[in-house]
């Protein structure tokens, strides 16, 4: 399946196939920005804004820029980590990380 | 983006699909599907790990620092460790 990269879905734009398969790909990409909006939004707003005034501060938003990145970053460790993980667990042929 | 959840391949004709064509596609979701749900337990971890990693209060810096980077992966590995304790309790309770 390595054959299906990004250059190999767009090539036959009218392959019922490969429509499928961007589409999928597509709503999997949708469904992942959602999940970190809905978790930076959460996450910065508690932190951030501990007693909401009549509009945001400069010190406010600030704090959400710091909180954004910050978060951005701390998902890329736990991605790192984590595939790196389940990549070892799986050659080892272990029971993996099926559980989650 | 006027997808909906349950509306991918409505535009397709599904009749023009071999079934060679039909096979690689089940293995395609399969693996789409595993990825989706790697990507999900990512964002469970992340949000479990950056409360705990993270101290509470207003974020001045945008970058983990010394002690918050080795916290999130360390929090990672110790939440997969206790997950691999629950289920080899609930394997012996099955026995």
């Amino acid at each position: 399946m390595d054959s299906l990269g990004g250059a190999g879905l767009s090539a036959f734009p009218n392959d019922p196939k490969m429509q499928i398969m961007r589409q999928v790909q597509q709503e999997a990409a949708m469904q992942n920005a959602r999940m970190l909006v809905e978790k930076l939004n959460e996450h910065c707003f508690e932190r951030c804004v501990p007693k909401p005034g009549t509009s945001l501060s400069k010190g406010e938003e600030g704090c959400f820029t710091s909180c954004m990145e910050k978060y951005m970053q701390a998902w890329n460790t736990v991605s790192k980590q984590y595939v790196a993980r389940i990549q070892r667990e799986s050659q080892q042929g272990a029971l993996g990380a099926g559980g989650l | 983006m006027d997808l909906g959840g349950s509306s991918i391949g409505s535009n397709v004709d599904l009749s023009k699909i071999s079934e060679r064509d039909k096979q690689e596609l089940q293995q395609f979701v399969l693996n789409e599907s595993q990825k989706a749900r790697i990507q999900s337990s990512i964002h469970g971890l992340t949000d479990t790990c950056f409360r705990k990693c993270i101290p509470a209060g207003t974020i001045k810096k945008g970058a983990l620092d010394k002690y918050e980077e080795p916290c999130m992966r360390q929090c990672v590995d110790r939440f997969l460790d206790a997950n691999m304790v629950v289920l080899k309790e609930l394997e012996r309770l099955r026995q």
